[in-house]
């Protein structure tokens, strides 16, 4: 085979777009193979392909972007564990631990492997997936949450290590889910090395290396160039934060600074870690950034680590942003929505048309866990329900979806009530709920769960149920998340109550701010909202009491009706 | 003796093809689309044609088949009709939310598709059953009618029913039907367990919504047809592909519209199974280029590969189709520079208007100018003269690109090229490596305007070793008109446990669903010698949620034999779908299919007789062709397709001429004209 020079920017793209086809082809295995509803149906999970000493260079961006920080850690996790003699053709790595194993929280386990061409350890390979287990659990410290397994080796050199797998298995709920979903992230390393190699074969190992180094530095100088375009200057927010879990609101800060084509995020006086689920691992912060740097400079730059170099991050350590064992991180992606928010907050000043107002602020995340009588088994069903996403400065933002974060789809009603002894009584967006502005906030969303069933252990982890997503230049805010029991239901004390057969719990999302002022607002698009029940008529004259003391707008109730 | 038609309606233009079996010759001829009423250019088209045919009149036109867009365009320029949504209480929004995630995860400016049904005609009403189909909440039928009534007043046309569980148990829905009838009887009515009867309530309501809101447009559509065909003479029952590649009588698919979506490209496909599977190539990949896409599917064994959705603008639509995969990759997709200095082609495209550079309208550089940069179109004029074309406009555009990346005019153009192929390749493997099939196995087949200009470098950059040019690419969905079966597909979802044991279970819905095929062979005519079943199993391990489809052997009934068979099948398509298969799993079936196929009357392919190799005197110019950068301008033979006899044996470097399309040959690469009249390319090594 002869090497064909990596310095030709054609051929780095041609390699780029075969990448990106191994990962895709990845994410479709895992989640055909897979067994739980969280992954079969609500693609929890994504797929990575590193190069050799550990940075990505190509991700699968049918996932969520909060699992690019637990991909981040994990072949540097791995290397620093384990000696390079003990790593070997046919190795598959088992991990989830946030403070040894590179992971962001217990339930998303992580399987990675190392690529050998020709002997040589080439490249690194791994999948993650959300293991839907772990259900009523404490949340106090990590020790509580779930197992935890630094990288250790689950296959060695072809061999399953069974004694491992068994010890594993019987700390899950749902051992035999776990077992097939294990396999499924299997079948999509190996689909991985496969088609690796055969690039290899193709192109050259010389040359494939050689690339991905091209790729990362072609990340990197796009995101200088737009970073560049930023205005130079030092932008601070702070936004109040809470979780049910939490008696008080704390307050959250950042101090953004762009100086030239490079950009800082610090988080000093942050507040310290807390008893709690909500704390964020170091590979989560990062993530955050990551991802929102991403959005606010180019959505089509690739997924690698080049995107890391020109980022600067600071964060105290045993703060509730970058804390230390033994915090608890299970909710860590409410915490992470609000890092989002506090970087956009901060920017919005400098770059009005890149960001959004803030969006619901939350993952929220729904679990209900017991014993399902009927089919004889335990069951964890988790369910994270999106809300509204900010406005732009150009368009409403979006109702009813996953933001920022997050970005898993949600388990259908008739998927959902074929495995567990629970019914959905309503699935609809909520009126009302988006913030005014010349464009409206997203719609939050109301589900209503129904148990079927005694003993069945509710646990509600989100946020913005105290405070309110603020809208951006006069837009006005959205409403607050909450969530509303049946009468006579158990209160929820701390996020979490256990339910009775025939007790439902309402759980709505909040909606999301506006953009500009609302007297500014096309009469027609008022009088399309009132028309669709998205806003009642008390919003409606509130526009218009808001455009009359403006400029002299057109009366969009008269218009409209 | 017969006269059979086939008439394709393509943004551009619109291709008629007939075949007299009376002379054994295929007549071709291409009309300009009229997308205000395709059907002018359809009347057009084949008036212009029967003109050209000695003593043939239109009654003696024994089929007429047609692939139409309409469907799909409605959908994708929104100009369906007002439609209302009658749906279980709680679960109005379910259109808007979706599955829940938002459309792209990094881009906040991109939206969510525009619900076909506002929020304000989208009605919910008192009913509710569970999974298993008990009735947890009868319909209210008072209140059904008030909100029918409303939807009426609201003056819709259209009416989607959707309940959850609808396929199950669809007495609900039909209740609600029987309403509408008394009610508005004027309306369009969709049920979803007509349209769909498959569990997953979203995709199922994206499914009956599309049905109900492009239904009125394609019935409008097709029986105007229908009555402007009668009036010309046409004699024959005028049918229409669906996106499975069969063709139905027009009324059977006034019913079910969104089965239509993909009624244009699916006959190329089926056109080109049959063509090349006579030809001795029953693996293919096909690869259909246009102007702003390319359309991508594959055929094993001469069989299309099926599937049984795809999203259409970011709305799901479920039924069954070719496994067609559409790619942003076309001749006139544009090339750009990101601002990391990498060289992008597509997917924004100059479409029609302004069309590429070299047409002399608008200045940004697209695939076709960098083709004609370096000589692999003809830079002086396209479709035989009737199009000329400025070189120099092609050059000044490419240059764009070029000058900033440092490259010479010509680099650059070669590299707009490998990146518009290498985003072609990427497509392809999304239907075969992703499927678990190896492209090095099949035989490219390129066809559409652009197809064969392309195909060579693509095929080496897939490592596939053969490219079957059909005889006429550019008219190739017309042509497989000619060439479809009468088919349609009848399902069924249940989920019943596979006991190795026992094959009845199985094959007792089986028989259900065989039975109502008979019926339908019955009502359409079809002999029975005619007659063929492919009878599917959609299967998966208990505790998946989705399914491999597997083939039952044989016509009627399923015995412990062929059950272990289908057993074997499931679990050798999982190994090398998904790489591992387990022998303890349980097994389930989860949707049953039936297939009824009945030979239309359909083209004998015909063949010619060997004529000797040398192909001298079908070359009708010699131009300079920049093939690489390596070998720089080389001077290189243009043939006419039309003088080239089977047999012939072309060398490349070659270019090979025909109305509407140009093949290319690389350097290394060899080629003969088969006795089908195909050019079958064999690639040369990497150059």
């Amino acid at each position: 085979m002869t090497e064909i020079s990596a310095q030709d920017p054609i051929l780095v793209e041609v390699i780029s777009s075969a990448l990106s086809s191994i990962v895709e082809e990845m994410s479709e295995t895992l989640v055909k193979a897979a067994f739980s509803p969280n992954i079969k149906e609500r693609r929890d999970c994504t797929a990575s392909l590193f190069n050799a000493q550990g940075d990505a260079i190509a991700q699968d961006e049918g996932g969520s972007p909060l699992h690019l920080g637990s991909l981040m850690g994990v072949v540097r996790a791995i290397r620093e564990r384990i000696p390079d003699e003990d790593i070997a053709e046919g190795d598959v790595f088992i991990g989830n631990d946030p403070y040894t194993g590179g992971g962001s929280h217990l339930p998303d386990i992580v399987l990675a492997s190392p690529i050998f061409v020709g002997g040589e350890l080439t490249a690194w390979t791994a999948t993650l997936a959300h293991h839907a287990d772990f259900g009523d659990r404490g949340h106090a410290h990590i020790f509580q949450e779930a197992i935890r397994i630094p990288p250790v080796h689950l296959v060695r050199r072809g061999v399953l290590q069974d004694e491992l797998l068994e010890l594993v298995l019987l700390n899950c709920q749902i051992p035999a889910e776990r077992r097939a979903d294990l396999r499924a992230q299997q079948a999509a390393l190996h689909t991985a090395i496969d088609r690796y190699r055969e690039l290899c074969e193709r192109y050259g190992r010389q040359t494939m290396v050689a690339v991905a180094t091209q790729l990362l530095d072609y990340t990197e100088r796009r995101t200088r160039a737009a970073i560049e375009e930023f205005p130079d200057g030092r932008y601070t927010f702070t936004d109040k934060f809470d979780c049910p879990e939490l008696d008080d609101e704390l307050e959250l800060r950042i101090a953004v600074t762009v100086d030239g084509d490079e950009i800082t995020f610090d988080f000093a006086g942050n507040p310290p870690q807390v008893r709690a689920s909500v704390n964020v691992v170091w590979t989560g912060l990062y993530a955050a950034c990551y991802y929102t740097l991403k959005t606010l400079i180019d959505p089509d730059i690739l997924p690698n680590a080049g995107l890391y170099r020109p980022v600067t991050i600071t964060a105290p350590k045993g703060s509730i942003l970058n804390c230390e064992a033994p915090a608890a991180v299970n909710g860590r992606s409410e915490t992470c929505q609000r890092v989002v928010d506090l970087i956009v907050g901060a920017l919005a000043p400098a770059i009005p048309t890149k960001v959004t107002a803030a969006s619901n602020g939350a993952n929220t995340g729904v679990h209900f866990s017991g014993w399902d009588p009927q089919r004889s088994r335990d069951f964890v069903y988790l369910e994270t329900i999106g809300g509204g996403c900010g406005a732009r400065y150009n368009k409403d933002g979006l109702d009813g979806v996953q933001v920022h974060m997050t970005n898993t789809s949600n388990l259908p009603v008739e998927s959902l009530e074929a495995e567990y002894p629970l019914t959905v009584e309503v699935y609809e967006l909520i009126d009302d709920s988006g913030g005014i502005g010349q464009y409206r906030g997203g719609m939050g969303i109301r589900r209503k769960v129904r148990a079927e069933v005694d003993d069945v252990h509710f646990w509600l982890d989100t946020s913005r149920q105290k405070s309110q997503p603020w809208g951006l230049f006069g837009g006005g805010p959205g409403t607050s998340a909450h969530c509303e029991l049946s009468p006579g239901a158990q209160p929820i004390d701390h996020g979490y109550t256990v339910l009775a057969a025939g007790d439902s719990a309402s759980i709505e999302t909040a909606g999301a701010g506006g953009y500009g002022d609302p007297d500014q607002r096309d009469p027609q698009a008022i009088a399309d909202d009132l028309q669709a029940e998205k806003i009642s008529r008390q919003t409606a004259e509130e526009y218009r009491s808001q455009a009359r003391q403006g400029s002299a707008g057109t009366d969009p109730i008269k218009e409209g009706i | 003796m017969g006269l059979r038609f086939g008439v394709d309606t393509g943004g551009t233009f619109t291709d008629v093809c007939a075949y007299d079996d009376r002379t054994g010759r295929v007549h071709i001829h291409k009309v300009s689309s009229t997308p205000d009423d395709p059907g002018r250019a359809i009347v057009q088209g084949v008036t212009e044609l029967l003109g050209t045919m000695d003593d043939r009149r239109i009654d003696d036109v024994t089929y007429f088949a047609h692939g139409t867009t309409v469907g799909t365009n409605t959908l994708l320029t929104n100009t369906g009709v007002s439609t209302g949504l009658i749906t279980t209480k709680g679960f109005r929004d379910l259109l808007e939310l979706g599955r829940g995630r938002r459309p792209d995860m990094y881009d906040p400016q991109t939206d969510k598709p525009l619900p076909l049904v506002p929020r304000h005609l989208r009605l919910e009403v008192s009913e509710r059953l569970r999974h298993d189909g008990a009735v947890l909440v009868p319909l209210d039928e008072d209140d059904t009618r008030l909100k029918i009534r409303e939807l009426r007043d609201a003056g819709v046309k259209a009416i989607a029913v959707c309940f959850l569980y609808s396929y199950v148990d669809p007495t609900h829905e039909r209740r609600v039907a029987e309403l509408i009838a008394e009610e508005f009887p004027q309306a369009y009515v969709s049920l979803s367990s007509t349209v769909l009867p498959e569990f997953r309530e979203y995709e199922r309501l994206s499914t009956v919504v599309t049905n109900a809101y492009a239904g009125p447009v394609v019935y409008g559509y097709l029986s105007r047809l229908r009555r402007t065909l009668r009036s010309l003479g046409l004699k024959a029952d005028p049918q229409v592909t669906q996106s499975n590649g069969g063709v139905i009588p027009f009324d059977m698919a006034e019913e079910v519209p969104v089965r239509l979506v993909l009624s244009g490209p699916s006959t190329g496909v089926v056109g080109a199974a049959e063509i090349c599977s006579a030809a001795g190539f029953p693996d293919i990949i096909t690869f259909d280029m246009g102007g702003t896409s390319s359309d991508i599917s594959l055929v094993q064994h001469g069989e299309p590969h099926v599937t049984a959705g795809m999203e259409l603008d970011g709305r799901p639509i479920r039924s069954p189709m070719l496994d067609i995969h559409t790619v942003g990759a076309g001749g006139g997709s544009i090339a750009w520079i990101d601002s990391g200095g990498h060289l992008r082609v597509g997917p924004q495209s100059a479409g029609a208007s302004p069309g590429p550079a070299c047409y002399g309208v608008g200045d940004q550089p697209s695939v076709t100018d960098a083709n004609v940069v370096l000589h692999l179109l003809n830079p002086q004029y396209l479709l035989n003269g009737q199009m000329k074309i400025s070189e120099q406009a092609a050059i000044d555009a490419v240059r764009r690109v070029g000058d900033p990346l440092g490259l010479e005019v010509h680099e650059a153009a070669l590299g707009i090229l490998r990146v518009v192929t290498a985003n072609m390749a990427r497509a392809i493997r999304v239907v075969s490596v992703q499927r678990g099939y190896d492209p090095r196995d099949y035989a490219l087949v390129p066809f559409g305007g652009a197809g064969p200009l392309h195909a060579s470098r693509l095929a080496r950059e897939l490592g596939i070793t053969t490219i079957v040019v059909p005889e006429t690419p550019g008219a190739q969905s017309a042509m497989g008109l000619l060439m479809t079966d009468v088919r349609t597909d009848f399902m069924r979802t249940q989920i019943v446990a596979l006991d190795p044991e026992g094959p009845d279970a199985i094959a007792q819905v089986l028989a259900e669903l065989e039975t109502q095929a008979g019926e339908w062979f019955t009502a359409e005519g079809t002999p029975a010698d005619e007659q063929t079943l492919v009878r599917r199993l959609e299967m998966r391990y208990r505790g998946q949620n989705f399914e491999l489809p597997i083939d039952i052997a044989g016509q009627h009934g399923l015995d412990a034999a062929a059950l272990s068979q289908v057993v074997a099948d499931f679990h050798e398509a999982h190994e090398r779908v998904y790489g591992f298969h387990s022998n303890d799993d349980p097994i389930e079936v989860v949707t049953f299919r039936v297939q009824a196929v009945g030979r239309a009357d359909r083209l004998e392919l015909v063949t010619s007789p060997f004529d000797a190799e040398n192909s001298d005197a079908s070359i009708v110019a010699e131009r300079d062709v920049f093939f690489s950068t390596h070998l720089g301008f080389r001077s290189c033979p243009v043939y006419d397709r039309g003088r080239l006899r089977p047999g012939n044996r072309l060398v490349g470097p070659a270019i090979v001429e025909q109305m509407d399309t140009t093949t290319i040959l690389l350097p290394g690469d060899t080629c003969v004209m088969d006795e089908y009249r195909n050019l079958v390319i064999q690639i040369g090594a990497q150059q």
